[in-house]
């Protein structure tokens, strides 16, 4: 509940003191944070009668000045200059301004200077800059995500934005909970270790005195991972509800977009899938394909006998009990045809593209072992022709991963078979995923201990790595003991995956202590570590021509 | 949870900027400036007295772009017309609130046994349950009414509002519904308990019909007419209230099928912000197309070429007219 409830509590407190009718308005990342923790009909019921964008305000020229003007965005320039522009001109009768982030003084200069009409109430930094999609799950949605896989020199001022975001989005989230934490992070990567030096920087001296809670307690751990310590978990296909319903429609901001999916009714086109809001989903969202089919199976039972029960009405005390649980049982109704077709959709998706046989291949590639035999399969499946493109693409990338240094030729071959088969695969992609992630720039044993959650644990216990924790600032590279702390927040620099969220919630629940928490700076699937590694091919090798 | 308030900060800076422009707006190099100028220090020091004050004028300090000489000053403060309508529907659902827990302790007066026949009771039951219905259909014909026309800015508002009392009245009636239900519940309960006493007299009388067959008709029939006349009466009674049920029924099911096209259903992808504002700017998009076409249809329609080609003709014959009588 955590990273929910804190940006509701910041939502809520920008709300509730400010009487009478009010606008919200936000910017495009600012509306993802606010989504996904505040519904519109509670927005309602606190007054606020209209939610508009920053840039598409500026366009309108109505003036309504009896409604109150509450401001929610990132401090960037360009909402600082929108706000200047709408200062100058203010359109509502007061303002109050709410930023996700520190702001700097030059900022504040610049507001003050266009507020000549004196609209400014009060101006707030609010830190809810991060995007909580689970209780225990938070996303950045960077869109320039690729840009973790390319070396320093090629876009310099692309990754310092990159790397801000991320340490904006870090930051904020120890500030709502109000602690400071020791940070760890994976020495092999050179953007792990500059994310943790700039957090560390921002905790521990530029805004030390912001983040100094005199907390007596252990304090808790952040933990900066890359990606490509692991780049199995996104190629795999997924069986549990919440992660398979994002690997194969795809999930954004707790929305699933199923307008690509044929004729549906109009209301089911665009669905939402929370765990806050949706008691079957949150029962279910862990739950093995197999077992969700069972649960909606009961789920519909029970909705046709409310819905018989519901048209057998002969007395009128049967029709006064309809009219009062018609409200329910249209609700039930909807989140009813809501999983249904969901289901449906994706046992569609598995038929058609013989997912359970590629994700039995899959499997054994990432866990049992036998070279041979691996190799015979992949071939096999590179020949059958009912098999995607795309999942031929995952087999011939995990069998890569997994027997990179047996067997080159065998390799190759596969890598011909690859390129002649499918005509849009962009050759070479799979090089570049071994030049990026391959045995020797893991560390550790991927194929043996795949759990992320065993790996923060050895990070945690400080068994290899330096500790960088700024406190003492000598770093001691032994291997320090350190009590066990009871917060743990992970983050995974180029994304997490729906499959990790949730072995962080099953750990959670299991209540062993320490409380985890994971963030990345998007939400992987295939297609979005795909996109990601062909981008970063792109532009390596345009950079290089260029070079 | 940390935040951290930059106001005082922001009003520091914000007094400081202004005592700077105050000298130079004064200045004889801005005269440029218009008629404005000269006024420029005795309204910047109206604006700072009337901070406090709800309504404010704010006139033009600068004229940056003439083309905006149509806004001239504006007031601040007066809401449009709707604002009254929806704050009246507002203080309408208020009262209904109140009446409903006065309704609530006539229940339980009612419900509580009386040494009365408790008819009083029944008709202010009655009178408060039809003032709440009244007001309840009321502020629902005025909710219609806070609906617009046009993709505006004011009109998503106003849809927004409408949304939002709407929910408030449909929590209303159900609970309205609820109170009635339980009451008639346990009225129902009471009185059955009372005819299950006369059924137990009834049966005792049939027994004694059995026993004493030719001696006892008359005083049977005497009987069974006292016995017929009371259960005519609850008849009565009885079809009277399911008569009352019926058409509270059916008013609040109406009210209720009005609201719920109104209502957001929780949890679905309308409750979202996000699907919110994409579909306003579609909408709004939409409408400023459908506007484009509109106009451009009139541009060409028919009936713009014919008053230009009327008005060409009529000139024509002006023309010629003035020529007949110079030339002759």
């Amino acid at each position: 509940m955590v990273l929910v409830s804190a940006a509701r509590d910041y939502v809520n407190r920008m709300l509730q003191d400010i009487s009478g009718m009010k606008v919200l308005i936000l910017d495009s990342q600012t509306v993802s944070i606010v989504s996904v923790v505040y519904s519109q009909s509670e927005l309602l019921q606190k007054e606020v009668f209209l939610v508009e964008l920053v840039d598409s305000i500026s366009k309108s020229k109505e003036s309504m000045s009896h409604l109150k003007a509450v401001y929610f965005l990132r401090p960037t320039l360009e909402n600082i200059q929108h706000l200047r522009r709408q200062l100058a001109n203010p359109r509502f009768g007061e303002s109050h301004l709410f930023f996700s982030n520190m702001l700097k003084d030059t900022q504040i200069h610049i507001l003050a200077d266009s507020d000549e009409q004196e609209v400014v109430q009060q101006v707030q930094e609010y830190y809810a800059d991060f995007v909580a999609i689970d209780p225990y799950h938070f996303t950045l949605n960077i869109p320039s995500n690729h840009i973790y896989m390319l070396p320093a020199v090629v876009d310099p001022p692309g990754l310092q934005q990159f790397c801000d975001r991320i340490v904006d989005g870090i930051s904020t989230v120890f500030l709502a909970l109000k602690r400071r934490p020791v940070i760890r992070y994976q020495r092999t990567s050179d953007i792990a270790k500059r994310i943790a030096q700039e957090t560390s920087k921002l905790m521990y001296q530029q805004e030390s005195g912001l983040f100094d809670f005199r907390r007596t307690e252990i304090s808790p751990l952040l933990l900066i991972v890359d990606r490509r310590d692991d780049p199995v978990t996104p190629l795999l296909n997924q069986w549990t509800y919440q992660a398979m319903v994002h690997e194969l429609i795809g999930i954004h901001d707790n929305k699933v977009d199923l307008s690509s999916t044929g004729k549906l009714p109009k209301d089911q086109q665009e669905v939402v899938l929370s765990s806050e809001q949706d008691a079957f989903f949150k029962a279910n969202m862990y739950e093995n394909f197999g077992d969700i089919g069972m649960s909606i199976k009961r789920m519909v039972d029970d909705f046709q006998q409310v819905a018989k029960s519901n048209q057998n009405i002969q007395t009128i005390e049967d029709m006064a009990k309809f009219v009062d649980s018609y409200p329910e049982y249209r609700k039930m109704h909807g989140n009813v045809s809501k999983h249904v077709t969901l289901v449906t959709e994706m046992s569609k998706i598995v038929g058609e593209r013989r997912l359970m046989l590629v994700s039995e291949r899959e499997q054994d590639l990432a866990c049992n072992g036998g070279q041979v035999a691996a190799f015979e399969a992949v071939t096999n499946l590179l020949n059958n022709e009912s098999v995607s493109d795309i999942d031929r693409l995952h087999l011939v990338m995990l069998y890569a991963l997994r027997y990179e240094k047996e067997s080159p030729v065998q390799l190759m071959q596969l890598f011909n078979k690859l390129a002649s088969q499918s005509p849009k695969y962009k050759p070479g992609l799979v090089q570049f995923l071994l030049k990026q992630a391959g045995v020797d720039k893991r560390t550790g044993d991927l194929y043996g201990n795949r759990d992320l959650l065993n790996i923060a644990r050895n990070m945690a216990r400080g068994l290899k790595n330096c500790s960088k924790s700024m406190a003492d600032s000598s770093s001691s590279c032994d291997a320090v003991v350190i009590p066990q702390p009871q917060d743990v927040v992970i983050f995974i620099v180029g994304g997490t995956t729906y499959e990790e969220s949730r072995s962080v919630a099953l750990q959670n629940a299991s209540n062993s202590g320490t409380r985890f928490i994971l963030g990345g700076s998007v939400v992987l699937n295939s297609k979005r570590f795909l996109k990601d590694l062909e981008e970063a091919q792109r532009i390596a090798k345009s950079s290089t021509n260029v070079v | 949870m940390a935040t951290r308030n930059r106001t005082l900060i922001f009003r520091k800076y914000r007094d400081a900027l202004k005592s700077v422009r105050v000298p130079t707006s004064s200045s004889p190099s801005t005269s440029s400036v218009g008629g404005v100028g000269g006024g420029g220090g005795p309204v910047i020091e109206l604006a700072s007295t009337s901070l406090l004050h709800p309504n404010r004028k704010y006139a033009p300090i600068s004229t940056e772009d003439p083309g905006n000489s149509s806004k001239g000053a504006f007031t601040v403060g007066l809401p449009p017309a709707w604002v009254d309508v929806s704050e009246e529907i507002a203080a309408n659902v208020q009262r209904a609130r109140m009446k409903m827990v006065e309704l609530a302790k006539a229940h339980a007066k009612a419900l509580m046994p009386s040494f009365g026949d408790g008819k009083e009771d029944q008709r202010t039951i009655e009178g408060l349950t039809q003032e709440i219905t009244g007001l309840l259909r009321k502020s629902e014909k005025q909710l219609k009414r806070l609906a617009a026309a046009g993709p505006s800015e004011d009109s998503n508002v106003r849809k927004n509002v409408q949304r939002s009392l709407a929910t408030d009245l449909q929590n209303l009636s159900m609970e309205l519904r609820k109170k009635q239900s339980t009451y008639l519940k346990r009225l129902r309960q009471q009185k059955e308990g009372q005819d299950g006493d006369d059924l137990e007299m009834n049966l005792n009388g049939g027994r004694s019909i059995i026993d004493d067959d030719n001696l006892d008709d008359m005083v049977f029939n005497e009987h069974q007419m006292a016995k017929l006349k009371k259960s005519e009466a609850f008849t009565v009674e009885r079809e009277r209230e399911i008569q009352q049920v019926v058409e509270s029924v059916n008013e609040l099911a109406q009210i209720m099928k009005d609201l719920s096209v109104l209502v957001i259903d929780q949890g679905t992808i309308v409750d979202r912000i996000d699907y919110n504002i994409q579909n306003v700017a579609t909408t709004v998009e939409e409408g400023l197309k459908q506007l484009q076409k509109a106009e451009r249809t009139q541009k060409r329609g028919g009936m713009v070429m014919c008053a230009t080609v009327l008005v060409i003709m009529c000139a024509v014959m002006l023309i010629l007219l003035i020529l007949k009588t110079i030339l002759f």
